[in-house]
């Protein structure tokens, strides 16, 4: 569903993304894990249309990122970065302009609405404009417009942070219910020990480069290890001002 | 006195960052052209522009720090009315309230004029704190559907619609008052008001944020139906506001401020602030916006309805190739 073949990305003489290979069935939760600045987010922009690769293709859908941005933006869904939210727009009209673009009838969107505005437990802030809402609020109302639509692929960025843990369980069976019926997700995030439940294939990166590509049971260990292994391993460093007499 | 002097210079700064963002009005084609025209006699004209900007420009300075972070700030009652009292004079408004108190004292200016600045002060200074949610039953009211109905609301939070508004209103007033007023007035006020107008047309998209843009990125809609949407909003606007006294001239130059509009709109994103008047682009597009809309104007007033072809045409190539340079962009 989706295919990277040397997908390159470089920001003058910085190379944020660098001869990624990937295969992603159709079906399958893929987790993108890297710490901040390694590309996750870069790849999510190229495979999602919103940044020109320099070198290398992708598909997604089977539908060729460069040349036909249009119609894959019709088959995805998308959780970005900054959530893409107008401030000028209330969360329910977030969702009723989502239905009428993706070409939804207004009963449709209505009906679907109101169980994503449920299910997100968004209901009481429908009225509320995004400019006035919490961050955790303002990446529901982007999750659910990304979810709408029914879209055949998901790019979901980091959509756990910030989420209260019951919306954040209520997403994850979500995710792992729609990719049994094939739906498939690629997400990047930075809990691991959440994505380690529910994804089926890790894919590492590091500085751009891809570090491990698996299965989640191919997986040695605990995914943590693994990370801090591969990717990073935490400051050890102790902050002795800390916890002494007060300055 | 240390935290106090501490978050006093904190405020300060924000204040000072803050008011360079109304340096946009050296750019606005509005008060660009008409101090080139008017000069002296634009009297009526520039105090409209000074009363719309005495209303952000009265913003409470201790709003600049989130609230949040405020109360978390350990500051004892004492400090906090220091904080109080001192805060307000960070804003340059308290102290030409301070200078013309100082010469109503000596009658150099009347206690009237006083009043009437004071009060609108005032009136600023507590909306500042009061005036979101104002502003959010009003944004509710705006009629229309997605995308039209945000950029309608947009375009409301800017100090060159209100500009308009009260030209349009003024104008109407003075058309239905005044039967013995020459037409050509209300052709003249037909193109003040777009001018007021013009210098949105060029940063139609700054108000959308990054996350706007991105948005606007991922919809799977082609580049001209973007823009149409901003510019039906700007449309809707521009005849309404000439509606009282000369809707067709006041639509064949909104067409072609916009066809001239959407080059920088498009190729330079230029973020604006809300309650401001929008920068414009460099003057060299202004001068062929305003130019070319006094003649769509007079041509449609003057000659014949049916220049509004010629207009309509040109808007529709201007969209149709800016549509396609935001898709390449």
């Amino acid at each position: 569903m989706i295919a990277c073949r040397d997908l390159t990305c470089k920001y003058g003489d910085f190379v944020a993304v660098d001869r990624l290979n990937l295969d992603v069935p159709a079906g399958a939760i893929c987790a993108f894990l890297g710490p901040n600045g390694a590309g996750k987010s870069t790849t999510v922009k190229m495979l999602t249309g919103l940044v020109a690769p320099t070198s290398g293709s992708a598909t997604v859908a089977g539908l060729d990122v460069v040349r036909d941005a249009l119609e894959i933006k019709r088959r995805i869904g998308v959780l970005p970065e900054n959530l893409g939210l107008f401030d000028d727009l209330t969360v329910e009209e977030h969702l009723d302009l989502t239905g009428s673009v993706y070409g939804l009838s207004r009963a449709e969107t209505r009906s679907r609405s109101g169980q994503l505005l449920r299910v997100m437990h968004l209901e009481h802030g429908r009225q509320t404009f995004a400019s006035r809402c919490s961050h955790g609020m303002r990446k529901k109302t982007s999750l659910a417009m990304a979810l709408l639509t029914n879209p055949q692929v998901l790019f979901l960025d980091e959509p756990l942070e910030a989420i209260d843990p019951v919306t954040a369980k209520t997403i994850t069976d979500l995710l792992v219910a729609i990719a049994k019926r094939g739906v498939t997700v690629f997400l990047t995030s930075h809990i691991l020990a959440a994505v380690e439940q529910f994804a089926t294939r890790i894919v590492l990166i590091r500085k751009g480069v891809v570090a491990w590509n698996s299965s989640v049971e191919e997986v040695p260990g605990s995914l943590e290890a693994l990370y801090f292994d591969l990717v990073e391993a935490p400051a050890t460093e102790d902050l002795t001002w800390l916890g002494s007499a007060r300055s | 006195m240390v935290r106090v002097r501490a978050v006093l210079k904190a405020v300060w700064r924000a204040v000072r960052r803050g008011q360079g963002s109304f340096a946009s009005i050296g750019t606005n084609n509005f008060f660009l052209f008409t101090a080139l025209l008017f000069q002296r006699d634009g009297g009526f004209l520039y105090l409209i522009i000074a009363l719309l900007m005495l209303f952000p420009l009265s913003a409470d300075p201790l709003r600049k720090i989130p609230r949040e972070r405020l109360v978390l700030w350990p500051l004892d009652r004492r400090e906090w009315w220091i904080l109080r009292v001192l805060s307000p004079w960070l804003n340059p408004i308290m102290w030409v309230l301070a200078a013309l108190t100082i010469w109503a004292v000596r009658h150099s200016v009347t206690w009237q004029l006083l009043g009437a600045v004071a009060g609108l002060f005032a009136l600023g200074f507590v909306l500042s704190d009061v005036g979101g949610g104002a502003w959010d039953g009003l944004a509710r009211r705006v009629p229309g559907r997605g995308l039209i109905k945000k950029n309608l609301r947009q375009m409301l939070s800017t100090l060159d619609f209100w500009c308009a508004l009260v030209l349009s209103i003024a104008t109407t007033i003075y058309r239905f008052f005044d039967r013995t007023a020459p037409p050509e007035a209300f052709l003249l006020m037909a193109l003040l008001v777009m001018l007021a107008l013009s210098s949105y047309a060029q940063c139609l998209f700054g108000l959308d944020g990054e996350g706007g843009l991105t948005r606007y990125r991922l919809l799977p809609l082609r580049g001209w139906r973007i823009l149409l949407a901003k510019d039906a909003a700007f449309l809707i606007v521009a005849v309404v506001l000439t509606v009282g006294f000369h809707p067709l001239a006041g639509l064949a130059a909104a067409l072609i401020v916009l066809a001239v509009g959407h080059d920088p709109s498009v190729k330079h994103m230029r973020p604006q602030v809300r309650w401001r008047f929008s920068t414009g682009a460099p003057l060299g597009n202004g001068v062929v916006q305003v130019f070319a809309m006094s003649i769509a104007a007079n041509g449609v007033a003057r000659t014949s309805v049916l220049l509004l072809i010629p207009c309509f045409a040109i808007y529709g190539i201007s969209l149709w190739w800016f549509g396609r340079r935001m898709e390449l962009e």
